[in-house]
């Protein structure tokens, strides 16, 4: 009797517990559409203002602590856009509703169950769910972060003396990213098959420029049980070999850049690879805009007209974008091995896109380290084949490492263009048949 | 004629592939689509390399080259891709007394039993005491050569740099054997140049792209992709090229497509500059996932252009892998056009001594290099590769013939040098061969996986080789036939040394090679060890540790090497500088190591030439019999002293400058 009694319990435990944490309806429309009614504003930064070295103290609160530092030095001043709403695939959205409450956490960091496709977790993170943490890392992992698939072609990395702004070397690359799992929008739904291995997500780079690394191609397996190490591949031109990346190479410099694999679209590993602590949701400025209303860049003319986002200010490592005020998640993630090059990241997750465009890195001392940003632009208002997309595209990228004084900043032609991105391009023996 | 007509017919072979290709295009829409813009690089640079050696050295290479690689596509599944490379190697114009139309002197060769009436402890060239106007002389016969044709002048010890003497530790104060070789390009100097195999002039070595083969197109392919719907794809790659097998860096396990150019630069420049491209026909069928295999595909290729050997440098140049070309230009001089052998004949007398011995034309030496062109010389081989549960492998099999010369003593029409006349008989156990490049089969595989406690990557590569040849002085042809196994583990692993760097990782690279030859034969004969040279078991130890400064621009390295049998080491550290996206400098230094006490039986103590070759104390000496074992560093320590070891006296300083576009 006593033993019924405990079990019907614990089964009303969880039932309570479950319907306190059910997502509903509206809770979806709010993440997705945060500024549908409403608008994030701060005393004296109205759209078109300046934040600047000058008045930094007045909106020390809408920037971190960092960005804070780099206005205060002089090194940028931030021209406010309008808040727009980043309006997300409707398919996403719509699988998100469909599969609403469907998705647990499961018992080890890093298991999900019952995850089929969307957002997994649409609810507002609550700064007293210990899990808040993990649940904003799953919905970044499963984000419509460039889609089913996405191609970044070309994609200019340069390396700058950040007290000089000396460029030391300039790399281009192409850029791919598949979805094999959990795909809304483009055939074949909802996964490519067959998929044996039980991949989630295939990236490959290759780099065209300049010659001593010209052919080089990455090609990371992310698989869809986050318990199992990424696989990864490098094919090096000079030795057109393909060699298997140790895991160690992944929290790396990539290329002597100032990014390691793992920094690679605000965080690219494992959810359980790290400890995912929420810290709270604000209003912060962040590099989002229209790519076509920004003064673009005369680098790098491309045939069809398209400019990249141009770079200026201290080091010519900052982006000369607009920011926009927006709601931002804020997210600790502390590496699980000590070993790890770094002891903690601080990310500003996009509330509406589960974007990163803005991370603090710290190193394994607890120093400060690099300051990270990733613009996004509206795909609107981008190329016209990206028009619609429901897709908001990483757009230019810098990292500046505060100690090294350097930085590495990257101009993107994102298109989200299946043609450019088949199957058999995210699988090694690709990197050996097109290798050169 | 018969000849031609193969050849004309094998270039029509890519050709048709080509039209093939094309065809196919055409079907799938390629036809259609616009000539993309040419996708254009290359580097123009110098490389300098100076020795300080015992033996040629100074400016040992100062090579000024000009690669462009192009490759131009038309929509996503055709491309015309190549490699154009053209080089002038200066060391000839500037260091010609080494290297060039100057190189090499007169020499004397050891004659160890010369203390009194036979001579002295040596001799000048041509002019040993066991020469035919010598009384007592057994047979009388036709010991001796004609200096006119062949002499004194242009030559340079065997062996000379890296060896004190000539060894015969197995019977000392016998010595060993050793002879000279021409040092000169083939224009200045024909001794020893064989027609089809090492007869380069000195254009040929400045100019080493410029030849007959057309070598400055260094690659020119066609590639062609099919791609189905179901995600498979179809690929077609068809022209001069490279295919790479295997896993491991400096070893060529499963890497044996194309065969190599040693003369550039020994083992130590990058396999993909010195590989040489050969017209494949190269097809894959790229399955993708299917089954239990994350990826799975299969691939087969048909190597059309006429065989190819591994160039191992021939007689004087700076670099010649195991000294081979300098033994075989050296041997190919003695049975042209004779040659004195150090301490080779007994003394005439009976007593135990061993004098210089001057052979003549059509003795001993090499005879020929039977280099192979013919249809049935052309390789074929096929792969399955993919990936399983993470690791990733192959399986490869290839028929090809094998790009390192083997010497065989079988069928060589010789003259007995204690005889007047002209025999022209096989002789078993005559040191006299032609150099042969034997069908081989190999079977293989690799695999590659991470082990993720220890966060390192693993290589492994395992081969086996039917029917290579060895020298072995126990067969009368003095070769016979082995199964071989080779084997490598590679182990990768980003390692911080946080006192060198802390934000960036060091790469540890290492590797262990292995070799097993299955029918080894090797025994202790009544004065030392005879059968093959070779060891057994041997195994070479590589590591790599590469630094990175200054965002990869600045890399430290250095790269070891230790062969466990040779008893001979390397270590080159470097300095890599890319001082922009266009300049890079590279200053590097090839240190060696090793022991010189790598010596075998050299077969004098074989009895080719009944009665005359029978070896004290005589037993049955009216028919032929091996060698007793009496040996020295040459000419088979080589094969023990590997390419390391031979070349332990080659210390060089380097420094490359290149510019990049």
């Amino acid at each position: 009797m006593n033993r019924l009694l405990t079990t019907f319990a614990a089964l009303a435990m969880a039932l309570a517990a479950s319907l306190a944490s059910a997502a509903t309806p509206e809770d979806v429309e709010n993440s997705f559409f945060p500024y549908r009614n409403w608008t994030p504003e701060f005393p004296g930064l109205p759209p078109g203002s300046v934040v600047n070295q000058s008045n930094i103290e007045q909106f020390k609160d809408v920037v971190d602590f960092m960005m804070y530092d780099h206005i205060k030095q002089g090194w940028y001043e931030i021209k406010v856009g309008e808040t727009t709403s980043f309006d997300l695939h409707p398919n996403y959205v719509q699988a998100t509703r469909d599969h609403l409450n469907e998705t647990t956490l499961g018992e080890k960091v890093g298991e999900i169950n019952n995850f089929v496709a969307g957002r997994p977790f649409p609810e507002e993170p609550d700064i007293n769910d210990p899990q808040a943490g993990l649940k904003i890392a799953w919905n970044y992992k499963y984000g419509y972060n460039w889609g089913d698939n996405a191609a970044i072609a070309p994609f200019y990395w340069k390396f700058r003396d950040l007290e000089s702004g000396k460029i030391e070397r300039t790399i281009k690359f192409n850029f791919h990213f598949l979805n094999f799992m959990h795909r809304v929008n483009q055939a074949p739904l909802p996964s490519v098959e067959p998929n044996p291995g039980q991949l989630f997500r295939g990236i490959y780079v290759i780099a065209n420029e300049p010659f001593d690394i010209k052919n080089t191609q990455l090609l990371i397996h992310r698989y869809e049980n986050d318990l199992e190490r990424d696989d990864a591949w490098l094919y090096l031109g000079f030795q057109r070999r393909v060699r298997r990346l140790p895991a160690g190479q992944i929290t790396d410099s990539f290329l002597g850049s100032d990014l390691m694999i793992e920094d690679f679209e605000g965080y690219n590993g494992r959810i359980s690879d790290m400890n995912w602590t929420y810290k709270g949701t604000q209003n912060v400025l962040l590099p989002f805009y229209n790519h076509n209303d920004m003064p673009l860049s005369e680098d790098h003319p491309e045939k069809d007209g398209y400019k990249f986002i141009d770079f200026g200010n201290q080091g010519g490592c900052f982006a000369q974008v607009t920011w926009q005020l927006r709601k931002a998640h804020i997210l600790e993630s502390d590496p699980v091995d000590p070993n790890h090059p770094i002891s903690k990241r601080v990310h500003y997750i996009d509330a509406q896109t589960y974007t990163i465009p803005r991370t603090l890195i710290y190193d394994r001392k607890g120093d400060f380290w690099k300051s990270w940003f990733i613009c996004q632009a509206h795909p609107d208002h981008h190329l016209a084949k990206n028009k619609g997309t429901g897709v908001s595209i990483d757009d230019c990228f810098t990292m500046i490492d505060m100690q090294a004084k350097h930085c590495t900043t990257g101009q993107f032609k994102g298109q989200l263009d299946p043609e450019m991105n088949p199957q058999r391009l995210f699988r090694v023996q690709n990197m050996r048949t097109t290798g050169r | 004629m018969a000849i031609i007509k193969t050849n004309a017919t094998r270039r029509c072979v890519p050709a048709t592939v080509v039209a093939l290709a094309l065809l196919m295009a055409q079907a799938d829409g390629v036809q259609a689509q616009e000539w993309e813009d040419w996708d254009v690089a290359g580097f123009a640079e110098a490389v300098n390399h100076w020795r300080d050696s015992d033996g040629p050295d100074g400016l040992v290479k100062q090579r000024n080259t000009l690669q462009i690689e192009w490759s131009r596509s038309r929509g996503p599944g055709l491309s015309v891709s190549g490699v154009l490379r053209g080089s002038y190697d200066s060391v000839y114009d500037f260091n010609d007394s080494e290297f060039g139309s100057d190189a090499g002197g007169s020499v004397t060769i050891e004659n160890a039993g010369g203390t009194g009436i036979f001579g002295p402890e040596r001799v000048p060239w041509g002019q040993s005491i066991i020469n035919s106007p010598l009384p007592g002389l057994p047979g009388g016969g036709g010991f001796g050569f004609n200096l006119n044709q062949n002499p004194n002048e242009g030559l340079i010890l065997l062996g000379d740099d890296i060896n004190t003497g000539t060894g015969g530790n197995f019977l000392p104060g016998f010595g060993g054997v050793q002879l000279a070789y021409p040092a000169q390009p083939c224009d200045d100097d024909k001794r020893g140049c064989i027609g089809s195999y090492m007869n380069k002039d000195e254009g040929d070595l400045k100019f080493p792209e410029f030849n007959d083969k057309l070598d400055f197109i260094r690659e020119l392919y066609v590639d062609y992709e099919h791609a189905f719907e179901s995600g498979r794809a179809f690929n077609l790659r068809v022209g001069r090229q490279q295919v790479i097998w295997g896993r491991t860096d400096l070893f060529r396990v499963l890497d044996v497509v194309n065969p190599v150019d040693y003369s550039r630069h020994n083992i130590y420049d990058e396999l993909e500059d010195i590989r040489i491209p050969m017209g494949i026909l190269n097809a894959e069928y790229r399955m993708g996932g299917v089954g239990a295999f994350d990826d799975l595909n299969f691939q087969g290729l048909w190597n059309f252009e006429p065989f190819r050997p591994n160039d191992l440098g021939q007689g004087g140049q700076p670099y010649s892998i195991l000294q081979a070309g300098n033994f075989f230009r050296a041997f190919n001089n003695c049975w042209d056009n004779g040659c004195t052998v150090a301490n080779f004949a007994p003394a005439p007398d009976g007593s135990p001594a061993l004098l210089a011995t001057d052979f003549g034309p059509n003795q001993i030496g090499i005879r020929d290099a039977d280099v192979p062109d013919d249809w049935g010389d052309t390789a074929i081989g096929g792969r399955i590769e993919g990936v399983f549960k993470g690791v990733g492998f192959s399986l490869n099999a290839l028929s090809y013939r094998a790009q390192l010369p083997t010497l065989s003593g079988r069928n060589i029409e010789s003259d007995n040098p204690f005889t007047a006349e002209v025999e022209s008989q096989d002789y078993p156990y005559l040191i006299a061969f032609d150099i042969k490049f034997p069908r081989l089969f190999m079977v293989g595989g690799s695999a590659d996986f991470y082990v993720d406690p220890i966060k390192s990557a693993f290589r492994v590569e395992m081969t086996h080789t039917q029917d290579e040849e060895f020298a072995n002085t126990l067969n009368p042809d003095l070769y016979s036939e082995s199964d071989v196994l080779r084997w490598v583990l590679g182990w990768d692993r980003p390692t911080f040394i946080p006192f060198l760097n802390k934000t960036r990782s060091f790469l540890f690279s290492a590797q262990v090679f292995g070799q097993h030859i299955l029918d080894h034969e090797k025994e202790s004969g009544p004065i030392g060890p005879r059968g093959i040279p070779d060891f057994e078991n041997n195994y070479i130890a590589t590591l790599l540790i590469n630094g990175f400064y200054k965002a990869d621009r600045i890399q430290p390295r250095v790269i070891t090497a230790y062969d466990t049998g040779a008893k001979a080491g390397v270590v080159s550290p470097q300095f890599d500088w890319l001082l922009t996206d266009h300049w890079r400098l590279i200053a590097q230094g090839n240190f060696k190591w090793g022991e010189d006490d790598q010596q075998f039986d050299d077969n004098r103590t074989a009895n080719p030439f009944p009665p005359f070759t029978c070896p004290p104390p005589a037993p049955g000496c009216d028919f032929n019999s091996p060698s007793l074992g009496l040996g020295g560093y040459e000419p088979l320590g080589r094969f023990q002293q590997g390419p390391i070891g031979m070349a332990q006296e080659e210390n060089e300083y380097q420094l490359t400058i290149r510019y990049q576009f």
